[in-house]
């Protein structure tokens, strides 16, 4: 029997090393260029036809584009619009990378928590460098919170520093254990229900009842999946706001 | 610009991540995501499908898209256009239009009360010609009459006085002159009218 944490191990497919790293391509490595390849390939030959009243696929296309592109505007406004195409990059890498994650025997990408930890702590630092790049040091006053009364500042400003430095982790770890813990919980149902197959006689009909309530979680995953991906873009919005326009 | 800040933030991260990485040492035992020796591997892979990704998109889909959709809203918003000019000049024709039709029906009014007066006044000038005729003829019946009647008197004296003289002769043996029987009719008719 397997351990439900097993599905996450990560195999090499094709040994790589690189000034002494590491770096096969291993079945993460393959879902992470599955989740590209699709989602721009998707997108790419769903506006194939780019009429003006569009067809199915174009409208599911067009409808993902602005999806984003009004996260974007809505908590950034205006001066977003040049972060698009990572805003939208990020959210499609980390939907298509979930929704593959639950196709059976697939790899959740997402689960990894090196990966989104990667993905959030860039964003963090990106967004620090784009708020002291267009602030310089008054890009320090958003620790400071208006309107404080003077006494409790100092106090105010370590806690905003500490909430500050706490976002890529709270970002990254979010995603990341919404992953771990649905597949795991996946796993742990269907284990129940090949163990009861197995023990024979009247557990054999009970094991029904976890593969019913598989089928229902998977439900719920695949909305997991889905708020996730909308979970991170927004967040990663709201920080660009804060370093565009500090308060 | 923006390119250049998620290339740096993107080194400067994963180069912490590996030093952290480095410090904290291997501590593999229990969850697969733990090993670090995976790490170094999805690190790189990440950066390349993710680098891939963000051009494929950036010069690829999302231009395309956008695209799209600015020719859909300047098509929509020249159709718009279109359609409000299209209603401006049926409203400035339904305006001429109007104003045609009321100077058609002031034009029309003008003439009929023209043409009223025109029929009053003729018909006023006929009536005076014709009462004029009517009195003209009126008056030369009168004449007439009145000559006739005069004829009729003067007759009738005539055949008074002749008639008066002869029955005086018959009954009387006086001699009368016819002037002097003339002259007492007269008299007489005179009396009488």
């Amino acid at each position: 029997m397997h351990s439900p944490v097993e599905q996450f191990t990560i195999k090499a497919l094709y040994a790589l090393s690189l000034f002494g790293y590491d770096i096969s391509f291993t079945n993460s490595s393959l879902f992470m260029v599955f989740a590209v390849l699709l989602s721009s390939g998707f997108l790419f030959f769903a506006m194939r036809p780019a009429s003006i009243i569009p067809g199915r696929l174009q409208c599911l296309a067009e409808m993902m584009y602005e999806f984003v592109a009004n996260i974007l505007d809505s908590n950034v406004g205006k001066e977003g619009k040049p972060y698009f195409p990572f805003v939208f990059t990020l959210f499609l890498f980390i939907l298509f990378s979930n929704l593959l994650g639950l196709i059976p025997y697939s790899y959740t990408v997402t689960s990894q928590i090196i990966v989104t930890f990667a993905m959030a702590f860039t964003i963090f630092i990106g967004v620090t460098l784009i708020g002291l790049f267009k602030h310089g040091l008054h890009f320090f006053s958003f620790f400071v919170p208006p309107g404080a009364s003077k006494p409790l500042i100092p106090l105010l400003v370590l806690i905003e520093v500490i909430s500050y430095l706490i976002r890529p982790v709270s970002l990254s770890v979010r995603l990341f254990a919404n992953m771990l813990a649905g597949h795991t919980m996946l796993k742990v149902f269907a284990g129940l229900a090949v163990m009861m197959s197995g023990a024979g006689g009247i557990m054999v009909a009970g094991s029904a009842f976890p593969l019913i309530a598989i089928i229902g979680l998977t439900g719920l995953e695949l909305l997991v999946a889905l708020l996730q991906a909308y979970v991170f873009t927004i967040l990663t919005c709201m920080y660009l706001n804060d370093a565009l326009h500090l308060h | 610009m923006v390119k250049r800040i998620w290339i740096y933030s993107g080194i400067i991260s994963l180069s912490l991540i590996t030093k952290g990485a480095l410090a904290a040492g291997d501590s593999s035992g229990g969850l697969p995501q733990l090993d670090i020796t995976t790490w170094p591997s999805q690190l790189f892979w990440l950066v390349v499908t993710f680098v891939i990704g963000y051009i494929l998109i950036s010069s690829l889909v999302a231009p395309s898209i956008s695209s799209v959709l600015e020719n859909r809203s300047t098509k929509i918003s020249d159709d718009l256009e279109t359609a409000k000019k299209a209603q401006d000049n049926a409203k400035e024709v339904y305006t001429s239009y109007e104003e045609s039709l009321s100077e058609a029906r002031s034009q029309a009014a003008i003439a009929a009360a023209k043409a009223l007066e025109e029929a009053k006044t003729e018909t006023a000038s006929r009536d005076a010609a014709i009462n004029k005729k009517l009195a003209a003829s009126a008056k030369k019946a009168e004449a007439r009459l009145s000559e006739m009647r005069d004829e009729a008197l003067s007759s009738l004296e005539d055949l008074a006085t002749e008639t008066s003289q002869k029955i005086i002769a018959e009954l009387t043996p006086v001699k009368v002159t016819k002037a002097v029987v003339k002259k007492h009719v007269a008299a007489h008719a005179k009396l009488q009218s």
